[in-house]
């Protein structure tokens, strides 16, 4: 479904990603793990056109000059090229790190902004209602200031926000960071109904691997910019060096 | 004479209001300051004048060709002055100040410096709790209002007015959204146009039009933006009041000393700022970014 073939990101010589490839198949939830700045942000934000927005709003700037190289190839049908919005129109979707929800906008504006490419206002109360069931918080707190919610709220809105859009494809970016161990346990339990029940394919960066783990099919291990090994739980963690070196188990 | 200060108050303040929100809008959304905004209420009024008194059109027609023409020179300059330079502010200050230089200039060409009277849609006046309040100046005081009120709705009730407020606060996450982030801009440029024209249009029969008819209430919505905070639409519309009030105030209390008004309102922006520097809307969330 998702295919990255030799992405490399320059942020003026600094190379950041460096040829980096993976694939997702339709169904699956792969996993992406590796310590905190190893290039999984990146990764995700080079897949969902992010990095040539970054460059075009930097345009004519010092910090413009970055190297966006390789291509991304989602259903068959290159990417790379597209803008950011007509990246999200096809239905792969980035939940962005923190959440990073329009602060100064209500939960259920919010909501609605995710949902801003379906046209049908009464999908669109469809969509709101099985994203409270979800996540039964976001209804209580659906008229509050979305910037005066807490880590684990902002996660879950904006997860629940790209749901809004029924995308074909989530890229979840560190759900779990700076969550207290029941917030995240919770948040994960909801991630694999997502993935189970509402049949969407993800790929889950994550910093926290034994729960990464517990929830792929198959996992990229990154260090550095690089992809540098690839497979199931079993097979990684049955690697001493893997184990021990980049997993830190 | 409170009488009068309230009706005057309510509508030089409703026209500040519809220069002000379009101002805060685009700063609001595309963090532009554009010095050329009101222009368009210049060339609005000026549309009037030439197509009802120099061509003889009927008012309504006038005015209906006043606001397209606005509109669209409006979103032209957007596409071929602001656009690409966009992402630089010190840049768009300086074109949008050049480009209001421009239209200065054309004024002058077409219509000479010297001071013009655009016709009144309407005449006669109705006595309000015993004021005379000109037919006019009602008029001016009620497009005003509806336009601001529709303005309200679309942005707080339709999808449009989500996905603009979404591009305000975070335009990169506004992408992910499927939002078309320039479109956005230009959609807000082109409200902001109309919404300057629309004053320009409803004001013209009450003011003598001349080039440097932007320069005044130029620094006025800049002071109410700011003192409304930077960006909300909300302190804007109320910002607009009050130094519409402050101005009428000045008018009225201190006959002989009306050239002062404008100083008072900035005096009242600057109290206003030492006490809550970030305006009276202005909302700071600890941004939580990459
Ligand atoms: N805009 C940028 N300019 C320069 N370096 C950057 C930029 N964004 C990220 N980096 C660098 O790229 C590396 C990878 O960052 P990131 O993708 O956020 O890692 P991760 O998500 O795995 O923690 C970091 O060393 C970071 O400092
Ligand atoms: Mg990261």
């Amino acid at each position: 479904m998702l295919e990255v073939n030799g992405v490399t990101v320059r942020y003026d010589t600094a190379t950041v990603l460096d040829d980096a490839s993976l694939r997702v198949e339709k169904g699956e939830l792969v996993g992406l793990v590796g310590p905190n700045g190893a290039g999984k942000s990146t990764l995700l934000r080079a897949i969902v056109g992010l990095i040539r927005w970054e460059r075009e709003v930097l345009r004519g700037t010092r910090q413009a000059d970055i190297t966006f190289e390789g291509d991304v190839i989602f259903e068959g049908e290159r990417i790379d090229e597209l803008s950011a919005s007509d990246i999200a129109r096809r239905g792969l979707v980035l939940c962005p790190e923190r959440g990073r929800p329009f602060v100064e906008m209500t939960v259920r504006d919010n909501l609605l902004a995710g949902a801003y490419l379906c046209k049908d206002r009464k999908e669109v109360e469809k969509n709101l209602d099985r994203v409270h069931e979800l996540f039964p918080r976001l209804k209580e707190r659906e008229k509050q200031i979305s910037g005066t919610l807490s880590g684990g709220e902002r996660q879950m809105l904006c997860i629940g926000r790209a749901l809004m859009r029924q995308p074909k494809m989530l890229l979840v970016d560190e759900p779990s960071s700076g969550l207290a161990p029941r917030l995240k346990e919770d948040l994960f339990k909801r991630v694999e109904e997502i993935y189970h029940e509402l049949g969407v394919t993800i790929l889950l960066a994550e910093q926290d691997v034994s729960f990464a783990f517990d929830l792929s099919v198959r996992n990229y291990v990154m260090s550095r910019g690089h992809i540098i090994a690839h497979g199931t739980a079993q097979e990684l963690l049955g690697d001493e060096t893997i184990r021990k070196t980049y997993l830190g188990l | 004479m409170v009488e009068g200060i309230i009706i005057q108050g309510l509508i030089k303040g409703g026209t500040y209001a519809l220069l002000a929100v379009g101002f805060s809008l685009i700063f609001g959304v595309a963090r532009m300051i554009n010095l050329s905004h009101t222009c368009f209420y210049m060339l609005a009024a000026y549309g009037i004048y030439a197509f009802a008194k120099m061509l003889g059109m009927p008012l309504i027609a006038a005015a209906v060709l006043s606001l397209l023409a606005t509109t669209i020179i409006g979103i032209l300059t957007y596409r071929l002055f602001i656009d690409r330079v966009r992402e630089h502010h010190v840049t768009v200050m300086l074109i949008t100040l050049a480009l209001a230089m421009v239209f200065q200039e054309w004024m002058i060409i077409s219509f000479t410096s010297e001071p013009l009277g655009a016709p009144s849609f309407i005449s006669g006046y109705w006595e309000i709790i015993g004021v005379k309040v000109s037919y006019q100046h009602l008029l001016t005081f009620g497009v005003a209002l509806a336009v601001l009120i529709c303005v309200w709705a679309l942005l707080s009730k339709t999808r449009l007015g989500v996905a603009i407020r979404a591009t305000a606060q975070d335009s990169e996450i506004a992408n992910l959204m499927g939002i078309n982030v320039r479109r956005i801009l230009l959609v807000t440029m082109g409200m902001a146009a109309v919404l300057a024209a629309v004053a320009g249009i409803v004001v013209a029969p009450t003011l003598t039009l001349e080039p440097r008819m932007w320069t005044s209430p130029l620094v006025m919505i800049m002071a109410i933006v700011v003192l409304g905070g930077l960006g909300s639409v909300k302190g804007s519309f109320i910002g607009a009041f009050i130094i519409g009030f402050v101005e009428v105030l000045v008018v009225f209390l201190m006959p002989g000393g009306a050239f002062l008004k404008g100083a008072f309102a900035l005096l009242v922006m600057v109290i206003i700022l030492l006490v809550r520097p970030e305006g009276l809307f202005g909302i700071a969330f600890e941004e939580e970014r990459l």
